[in-house]
């Protein structure tokens, strides 16, 4: 029994030891980009390195912000990824809505299709959506980044599965009651679906915030980038230097941090019971 | 309201779940529906509220056809098997939904809420949600939504099979006593025989699909008109034997010969099943004996003792008076009495006397 415990202690710290090498292994390069973003030109060329700016004054950023449109960038990314992902979010919910409760022909194999769809790479659709983009003109638009993300299966799979779960007698509950589909599907099924709903938010907001391949694709203009092509283009462009790229990463995935700080155990909770990738 | 019934068949693909099924209730009456499972009693009531169009037949409320007519526009009530209340919602939210739906306003639609609530006894937990409540109170908000929108008919899917015994017990006395207070016309669906004959005023049972009987409770047990619905009825199961006509007397299977006068008139040859219920077998009575049997086995149960008496093939229980001091092994003299024996025809099960 001694030993046994014994042993158990020892593993545990061995687990320890693992996760907080892990954690290291993925916060240095947030602390490193972080407190670089205050480090002076000389501070950041040192060697051996300084962990801590001698300052915390906000010149890079300044400087970041006038090199390049930084702030357009933003902007750029915010309408994309607020105007695509609840555009998005509302098909989603239609989708998942008819293709769970409502009963019409061909319901399943219009489903599986539509699933097969999620094998094609999406750097294979960037072709077809190139097309689509150039034919309907909106080419080099923030219309560009939105309407080709305004539907997604796999988001739709997920909350479909949720409905699924939702058993049938509330829905016959509400009819007898009088309730519509249309008013079924918002007063009952969305608020008992918001932790699902919440999840899939999240995960297509992030997605649409670090999308990089297509916005670089649609948009040539300068003034119609987003903030991961802008920062990119600013980095090989401007050959900058690198207390001034640290500063500029830190304002794009700001955001995300502190949207995931926010929401972390509904993302958490989401990937465990869905299984989603990110 | 007046329900009718007229030939109602529903089919799924590959079986009939009601076949040709015709009763009349009336108005602001409780009526159980009961059969073993499978038997086709949810499909029915889902029918009645609109959920399942049938597949032939008609329905009447009071006069209106109302067979294909959406479940909205019936004005029914339905509390399912699970209760079915929203979950995301307050007790209070739950039995307003309804009346939401209905656009009534707000003022209004919360008093009446609270009204119901006060009906059902759930006022002390409007605040409460579905998942903080007892199975019991569940469904007492369940009824209470039901009820909220005035229906005219009240549908209940086996309400209490999720219930212990005791609550049980308690919470149909509580449905009867909803209904008598709203006086709505309630049907009930359970395959509790013995919930069905405490609380109802007629019972429909029914049998893979088919009505046997539609009668009151005590008419049910004293009168089945079928071997099935004597063996449904009843605690201790009725006593249940096979035989043959000869000359007046039934022969039971392994040769005990049983004297029922009022079988005296049928056909020899006949093969008949002689039901008994367990009072209604008298042990060395002083009226003529009808049978011989041996008792095999008894057991005391307070001021009563029951036996098991063998009748030919067949091992049957009868009360006999205490005082008797009967022992294994005994032959005794066994009577009939008029009421709770029935004979039925062995093959259609019809009753016969
Ligand atoms: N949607 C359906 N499709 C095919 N068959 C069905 C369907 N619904 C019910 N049935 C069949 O119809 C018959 C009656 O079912 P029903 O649900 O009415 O039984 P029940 O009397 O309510 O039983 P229980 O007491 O177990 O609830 C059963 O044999 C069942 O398998
Ligand atoms: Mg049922």
């Amino acid at each position: 029994m001694e030993k046994f415990k014994a042993n158990f202690k020892l593993s545990m710290v061995f687990v320890y030891i693992l996760l907080i090498f892990g954690a290291i292994i993925m916060i240095f390069p947030f602390f490193w980009m972080i407190t670089g973003a205050f480090k002076t030109t000389l501070e950041i060329n040192l060697f051996p390195p300084v962990w801590i700016p001698s300052s915390f004054n906000l010149d890079n950023f300044k400087y970041a912000l006038q090199a390049a449109p930084f702030a357009r960038y933003f902007i750029n990314s915010l309408i994309a990824m607020v105007g695509s992902v609840s555009v998005c979010t509302f098909t989603t919910i239609l989708a998942a809505f008819a293709f769970s409760k409502l009963k019409f022909p061909g319901r399943e194999v219009i489903f599986t299709l539509l699933l097969a769809l999620m094998m094609v790479p999406f750097e294979m659709l960037v072709i077809t959506n190139y097309q689509t983009v150039i034919s309907w003109k909106i080419y080099d638009t923030v219309w560009a980044l939105i309407i080709p993300f305004t539907s997604s299966i796999f988001y739709t799979y997920i909350l479909k599965g949720f409905f699924d779960s939702v058993s049938d007698s509330l829905y016959y509950s509400a009819r007898i009651d009088g309730c519509s589909n249309w008013k079924y599907l918002w007063r009952v099924l969305v608020p008992m679906a918001k932790p699902s709903l919440v999840t899939i938010i999240l995960l297509n907001a992030i997605s649409r915030w670090n999308s990089f391949l297509w916005p670089m694709i649609a948009t040539i203009n300068v003034s119609n980038r987003t903030l991961p092509f802008g920062l990119y283009a600013f980095v090989n462009e401007g050959g900058a230097k690198t207390e001034l790229m640290l500063a500029a990463s830190t304002i794009t995935v700001l955001p995300m941090i502190i949207l995931f700080l926010f929401a972390r155990k509904n993302i958490v909770n989401g990937v465990a019971r869905g299984g989603i990738k990110g | 309201m007046k329900v009718k019934i007229e030939n109602l068949v529903k089919r799924f693909s590959d079986n009939t779940a009601v076949d040709n099924f015709s009763c009349e209730i009336e108005s602001g009456e409780l009526i159980a529906l009961l059969g073993p499972s499978g038997c086709g009693k949810s499909t029915m009531l889902n029918m009645l509220s609109g959920i399942l169009m049938p597949t032939e037949g008609k329905i009447y409320f009071d006069d209106d056809d109302v067979t294909y007519l959406a479940p909205e526009k019936r004005g029914v009530g339905l509390v399912f098997q699970n209760y079915a209340l929203y979950p995301h919602m307050t007790v209070l939210e739950n039995i307003c939904f309804p009346l939401e739906i209905q656009k009534v306003p707000k003022e209004e639609r919360i008093a009446r809420a609270k009204k119901m609530a006060e009906l059902v006894h759930v006022e002390t937990m409007l605040d409460r949600r579905p998942g903080q409540l007892s199975g019991g109170q569940q469904q007492r908000v369940a009824i209470a939504r039901a009820l909220v929108k005035t229906p005219r008919l009240l549908l209940l899917d086996e309400p209490l099979s999720n219930l212990d015994a005791r609550l049980r017990i308690e919470m149909r006395e509580e449905i009867r006593r909803i209904q008598q207070e709203t006086g709505v016309t309630t049907i009930f669906v359970t395959h509790d025989q013995e919930e069905a004959m405490s609380i109802s005023d007629h019972i429909v049972l029914m049998k893979k699909a088919v009505l046997q009987q539609y009668a009151a409770p005590q008419e049910l047990y004293d009168e089945p008109m079928n071997s099935f619905v004597a063996d449904f009825l009843g605690n201790p199961p009725i006593n249940k034997t096979f035989g043959v006509m000869n000359r007046g007397k039934i022969v039971l299977d392994g040769g005990c010969e049983v004297a029922y006068p009022k079988a005296v008139d049928l056909d020899d040859g006949h093969r008949v099943i002689l039901s008994m219920r367990a009072e209604a077998i008298v042990v060395e009575g002083p009226s003529e004996a009808m049978a011989e049997g041996v008792i095999e086995q008894t057991y005391v149960m307070g001021k009563e003792v029951l036996a098991f008496v063998k009748l030919g093939d067949f091992s049957v229980r009868a009360y006999i008076p205490a005082e008797l001091q009967l022992t294994k092994g005994q032959t005794v003299k066994l009577s009939l009495k008029n009421k709770g024996v029935f004979v039925f025809d062995e093959e259609t099960g019809e009753r016969l006397k």
